[in-house]
C-alpha cells in the first residue's frame, strides 16, 4: 500500500514481492516476485553479486515498465532456501529439565565466545531490541527464567531489574526472547566453512536441542494457563507454527469473529496500552 | 523456493488472512509516473522490516509512523523490531545487505546505474494489521524525499 500512497504524493515506486498473491490483490505500479524465504527479500547473506542483480532487476522496472507489472525474478536463492542440510557443530549438552536456569547459563557460556567472535567479524549484532544492552545478556536470561517458572505478565521481575527495557508488557517477553534468540543464532552462525542454516533448521535445532527452545515452550505453557484471550498472539509471536504442540501457537481467534478484526481489536493491549 | 504452499498452513492461512488490512484500494487514485532515466536517478530504501537504531523509540505493534536510517549508518547501530517470527532472520543477522542493500545501491552508483543514493532511507512495521494507517506517514515520507532528492523508492518487504 505504501507504494500507492507514495506514488499519490509524487514518488515513484518499485517494490520486492515476496507473497505475490498480496502483491496481485494490492497491484502495485512495479514489482519484483523473488522466489526466497520471507525475510530475505534480496536473496541472500554475503553474496554481493546476487543481491546486486536482484536489487538491479528491481530497479531496471522504474525504466521498462509502462503499466502495474509484476516481473517474476528468474533465479533461486543460491542455497536453493537451505532447509535441512546443517547440523550444530558446537556441542551443547543435553538440556537438564530440572534447572533450567543453569541449563541456560550454561548454554550463554558456552556461546559466548562464538557470539563475540561473530560480532567481532561482522562488525555489529542484532542483540539488543528489548533494550537490554549485549553485555547484559545475563538479565535477559534471568527475565526469561523467571517468566516461564510463573512471575506473570504485568511486571518487570525482580531478578531481572537493571537493563532499561524500552518496550512494555506483553510485548515485552516477545523481545526479550526475541534477543536470547538472535545471541544463539548470531553465535552459531559465526562458524565459517560450514553451510549456514535457514531459519527453520535454527527453529528446529533451537526447540528440539537447546535448553531456550524449553524455556520458550514454558512461557508458551504459562501463556496457555492465563485467562487472557488476547495474550495467546504473544506465543504465536515467539513459537513459529508447527513447533508448538498444544494447537494453534497464535491461538484460536473467538468464534464468530474474523481473525483480523481479532488482532486489530487487540492492538492496543499487545503495544501495552490497554492492560 | 517459497510460496504459500510452503509455508505451514496455519502460517499461509494468517498470510491470505491477512490481504483485507490492505482494504479497498482505489487504483484510479494512484497516478503513473515515470522517473527521470535510470542512471541520473537517486534512489532511496523503504523497508518494512521495522528497522531502526538503538536509540530510536522502537516501533509499537501497529505503529503507522516511519523511522529513518541514514545512509551511512553503522550497521551496529541497527536495530529490529519486527514482531513476526515467520520470516528469517538468520540471513540478516550475517549481512544487513539481504534486507538494506545500501552497499548494493552504492556499487551501482560507482557503476554508473544508478543516478546518487539519497542521504536517508525509510523504514517502516511492516506487520500493521490495517495498511491504511500508512497514509498520512507516507505523504510525510513523499515530502521528506523530495527535501532529499529522490527520483525513486525501492521498496523492500520481510
Amino acid at each position: 500500500m505504501i507504494s500507492h500512497y507514495l506514488q499519490r504524493n509524487g514518488i515513484s515506486t518499485t517494490t520486492i514481492s515476496l507473497i505475490r498473491e498480496h502483491t496481485e490483490y494490492t497491484r502495485q505500479p512495479r514489482a519484483l516476485w523473488v522466489p526466497f524465504p520471507l525475510g530475505r527479500p534480496f536473496g541472500v547473506a554475503d553474496d554481493p553479486d546476487f543481491q546486486r542483480d536482484v536489487l538491479h532487476s528491481a530497479l531496471r522496472l522504474l525504466e521498462t515498465a509502462t503499466e502495474p507489472t509484476i516481473e517474476d525474478y528468474p533465479h533461486d536463492a543460491p542455497d536453493g532456501g537451505g532447509d535441512g542440510v546443517w547440523s550444530c557443530s558446537i556441542q551443547l549438552p543435553e538440556p537438564e529439565v530440572s534447572d533450567l536456569e543453569a541449563a541456560l547459563r550454561s548454554e550463554v557460556d558456552l556461546l559466548t565466545p562464538w557470539y563475540e567472535e561473530a560480532r567481532r567479524r561482522r562488525g555489529r549484532t542484532t542483540v539488543g531490541i528489548s533494550g537490554a544492552k549485549p553485555e547484559e545478556i545475563d538479565k535477559v536470561v534471568s527475565f526469561i527464567v523467571a517468566i516461564a517458572e510463573g512471575s506473570g505478565f504485568k511486571e518487570i521481575p525482580a531478578s531481572a531489574q537493571g537493563p532499561n527495557w524500552n518496550h512494555t508488557f506483553p510485548m515485552l517477553v516477545r523481545f526479550v526472547v526475541e534477543d536470547l534468540r538472535a545471541f544463539y543464532q548470531e553465535a552459531v552462525t559465526s562458524q565459517e566453512g560450514t553451510k549456514p542454516p535457514s531459519q527453520h533448521d535454527m527453529h528446529s535445532w533451537i526447540f528440539e536441542k537447546t535448553a531456550l527452545g524449553q524455556a520458550i515452550i514454558q512461557i508458551g505453557h504459562q501463556i496457555a494457563a492465563d485467562d487472557e484471550q488476547r495474550l495467546k498472539m504473544i506465543r504465536g509471536l515467539i513459537i513459529p507454527e508447527g513447533f508448538w504442540k498444544g494447537g494453534v501457537s497464535w491461538g484460536e481467534t473467538p468464534s464468530g469473529e474474523e481473525r483480523l478484526s481479532f488482532i486489530i481489536r487487540s492492538r492496543a493491549y499487545l503495544a501495552g496500552e490497554d492492560a | 523456493m517459497v510460496r504459500l504452499s510452503d509455508l505451514h498452513p496455519e502460517e499461509a492461512a494468517g498470510m491470505l488472512a491477512a490481504a483485507p488490512r490492505f482494504g479497498d484500494i482505489d487504483h484510479e487514485a494512484t497516478p503513473w509516473i515515470d522517473p527521470p532515466p535510470l542512471a541520473e536517478s537517486t534512489i532511496c530504501l523503504v523497508t518494512s522490516a521495522a528497522l531502526h537504531r538503538r536509540d530510536d523509540v522502537p516501533f509499537r505493534f501497529g505503529d503507522s509512523g516511519y523511522r529513518l536510517i541514514p545512509d551511512d549508518i553503522n550497521p551496529d547501530d541497527l536495530v529490529q523490531s519486527q514482531v513476526s517470527v515467520n520470516f528469517d532472520r538468520t540471513h540478516y543477522q550475517r549481512d544487513m545487505n539481504v534486507v538494506l542493500p545500501i552497499d548494493r545501491l552504492h556499487e551501482l552508483h560507482e557503476a554508473g546505474e544508478i543516478g546518487g543514493v539519497s542521504a536517508m532511507h525509510f523504514s517502516v512495521q511492516g506487520a500493521s494489521p490495517n495498511a491504511k494507517t500508512f497514509e498520512a506517514s507516507a505523504a510525510d515520507m513523499a515530502n521528506r524525499m523530495r527535501e532529499l532528492g529522490v527520483d525513486a523508492a525501492m521498496l523492500a518487504p520481510v
